[in-house]
């Protein structure tokens, strides 16, 4: 069955187009023209990946992502007008799993696609629980809960995946390049601050105390490991 | 300067003025008190001598006891050959003789001041009819010249001293009256450099300066109003342009996967205009970028890595959007480089590459090799470190060494390749992206007489010991 993209666009011919280039590419396209549309769709057909264009008329991007984050741990790419302002990083703290700078290119905008829906990694000889801390992380359950009681911990799609790449080699340094790759699919230049964003709020989400991190560790000019 | 010479003129001649007066007054001073004592001790004199009660060297002695004040001699000349003095220490022979003609042969009084064997003296001389000679005193006034050597000394120390201070409170002064100016100087060097945000605070209490410092603070908020202006227009153009040009491009992709469906001519013309959509597409990019960087809203996201690898990643990932049969150039890395490391902005590092080598694959005929080696420019923390990408082209005149990072700046095209051209914004964007790097970029005729550009950016030493720092916040800074 064919994956869902929901587009979050207010220019009209914009979202036709995207849905003329994405529908070519075997997606299925729903269209909302606001924030508060876009929040109505959802909730009456989830889709698979939501595309949020930052600058929409009344609740803006940051808003609809905000409250799409609240609901559901859905796969959001947002659509910004530079890669270097505070937009992708608030974009990011907002929940965005991924950003694409307009004019994009349709192939681009696709691979970031495909690079979320990507399932994640089957590495070889991996256990089946993962465990540091009183943690537990279950990679085909798709699951991340206490040991003890057995509460889940709530994390997206993105977070997730970047939590199995880090306690699948325990004690070991991983570069933000590394990150990058295995989890969104970019090459040596893609955004470190994706990573970085990511990383923090994996923290604010398992770490006692988020300030003064005791399984994610960051190496200094290197990258982050997980120390159980 | 001109101060400590103003100081030294002006105390020279204060004080050459008031040893002068001084002199004069002092010796006017003494010379009237001896005309007096000696007015007293001729009437003295002449009234004994008329008398005729003692002889006249007794007289002469009680004369000069009269006025006891005063280290004076007297002495009596008669009918012109007879001289009667007190005492043989003072003869007539210290009276100047024009002094004595004149008292003598006119009978009119006078008196002068005169140096006698170094002592400086004061003779008054007054005639005496009874006697047809005159009565000569003779005062020692050397306790005088040593006052006044005592005040030359004393003025001139003081003329000392005043040039001294004046040279002082004269660079003092200059640096205080000129400090404003200064600060105008420095300003308008910051301004010029681009940070359009100094301004001068406004000089309390001095009235001139409150009206140039308010008058060139004016001036800059109108400078700043207008960069400002003129960056947002850009900004807000190409931010325009961006919509219509993603529906374009996104419909012409639809297009393109539908190519082979079209007639030949159809096929030629998608061609054309989806190699031109793209080329808008990325002027739009470029000029996105740039707007960003006049008005000072680029943001630098650093990384440290190593230089080598960073090169040899920007070559493979440029490469990849030239056109196929553009062959990737050899990246040499100098040994050493090794241990060096480089912050900076990776995205905009990988377009400073990939626009180098664009440029040289459409003027040079492509890159033939990329090399990374060490600079000139030692830092405490290190040695800056070359990039450079030499193409085996034309080469550029030398006039055009500069120009080639100027906007929409054209050059001769005789070696262009293909169809497809630049942005004209590519060399522009390479070297401000270099500046926000802190770094510099220039243009210069390679080994083989293409052009060679090279890069070079700030370096620092890799930290030996990487594993232990552990620190939560770090590498997010």
């Amino acid at each position: 069955m064919a994956s869902r993209i929901l587009v979050v666009e207010d220019d009209e011919r914009i979202r036709s187009s995207m849905r003329l280039a994405l529908e070519a590419e075997g997606y299925e396209i729903d269209e909302a023209a606001s924030g508060e549309e876009a929040l109505e769709l959802f909730s009456e057909h989830p889709a698979d990946v939501v595309l949020i264009d930052l600058m929409l008329p009344g609740m803006d991007g940051f808003e609809c992502c905000r409250a799409l984050r609240r609901q559901s741990a859905v796969p959001i790419i947002i659509v910004t007008a530079r890669a270097d302002t505070h937009d992708v990083v608030a974009g990011l703290e907002a929940g965005a799993d991924d950003y694409v700078t307009k004019p994009f290119v349709t192939k681009e905008l696709g691979a970031r696609i495909r690079a979320l829906l990507r399932r994640v990694r089957p590495v070889d000889e991996q256990p089946t629980v993962l465990a540091f801390g009183d943690l537990e992380l279950v990679p085909e359950e798709g699951v991340l809960r206490h040991a003890g009681e057995g509460g889940e911990v709530h994390c997206t799609k993105t977070e997730f995946r970047l939590l199995c790449e880090l306690a699948s080699s325990p004690n070991k340094v991983l570069s933000r390049e590394q990150l990058l790759d295995r989890v969104w699919g970019y090459d040596y230049f893609g955004d470190g601050r994706l990573v970085d964003v990511h990383i923090r709020r994996l923290r604010t989400k398992i770490e006692p105390d988020p300030a003064l991190p005791r399984h994610i560790l960051t190496v200094r000019g290197m990258g982050y490991k997980l120390v159980p | 300067m001109t101060f400590a010479l103003g100081a030294l003129v002006l105390s020279a001649s204060m004080g050459a003025l008031s040893y002068f007066t001084t002199r004069h007054f002092l010796v006017g001073e003494r010379e009237s008190t001896a005309v007096h004592d000696a007015v007293v001790n001729a009437i003295y004199v002449s009234q004994n001598i008329a008398a005729q009660t003692t002889d006249i060297v007794q007289i002469l002695t009680t004369a000069d006891k009269i006025t006891p004040n005063s280290n004076s001699h007297s002495l009596l000349e008669e009918r012109g050959s007879v001289w009667y003095e007190r005492t043989f220490s003072v003869t007539q022979s210290e009276i100047p003789a024009s002094l004595r003609s004149l008292v003598l042969r006119r009978g009119t009084p006078g008196s002068q001041t005169y140096t006698f064997d170094g002592r400086t003296q004061i003779a008054v001389g007054i005639p005496i009819k009874s006697v047809q000679g005159a009565y000569f005193e003779i005062f020692d006034v050397s306790e005088l010249g040593h006052t006044l050597r005592v005040l030359a000394l004393a003025i001139f120390g003081a003329g000392a001293v005043t040039t001294l201070l004046g040279a002082v409170l004269g660079r003092w002064a200059s640096g205080r009256s000129l400090r404003p100016l200064t600060g105008v100087s420095r300003a308008a060097v910051a301004i010029s450099e681009g940070d359009l945000g100094t301004r001068l605070v406004s000089a309390a209490g001095d009235p001139d300066l409150a009206a140039l410092t308010s008058s060139f603070n004016r001036m800059v908020d109108q400078l700043q109003e207008r960069i400002e202006r003129e960056a947002r227009f850009t900004s807000d153009v190409s931010h325009e342009l961006r919509s219509p040009l993603t529906t374009l491009a996104a419909s012409l992709e639809v297009l393109e996967a539908q190519a082979s469906s079209l007639s030949p001519t159809g096929r030629r013309a998608l061609e054309l205009l989806s190699a031109d959509v793209r080329r808008f597409q990325r002027m739009v990019g470029d000029l996105l970028e740039i707007s960003r960087s006049d008005s000072g809203a680029a943001e630098v996201s650093l990384e440290e890595v190593d230089p080598g690898e960073l090169v040899r990643q920007a070559v493979a990932a440029a490469q990849r959007s030239l056109p196929p049969d553009v062959p990737a150039p050899p990246v040499e890395v100098d040994p050493a480089v090794a241990g060096t490391h480089l912050w900076v902005d990776k995205r905009r590092f990988e377009r400073v590459i990939s626009n180098l080598l664009e440029n040289a694959s459409l003027y040079g005929g492509g890159a033939t090799l990329v090399r990374v080696a060490p600079g000139d420019v030692v830092a405490a923390d290190g040695r800056s470190v070359l990039v450079s990408v030499e193409d085996a082209g034309p080469g550029l005149a030398p006039t055009e060494r500069t120009k080639v990072f100027e906007r929409f700046y054209r050059g001769h095209t005789a070696f262009q390749r293909g169809t497809g051209t630049g942005t004209g914004l590519g060399l522009a964007l390479v070297a401000e992206h270099v500046r926000l790097h802190g770094g510099h970029v220039w243009a210069e005729e390679s080994g083989s007489g293409g052009a060679r550009f090279t890069v070079e950016l700030p370096g620092h030493l890799a930290e030996t010991d990487d594993e232990h720092e552990l620190s939560p916040g770090g590498i997010e800074a």
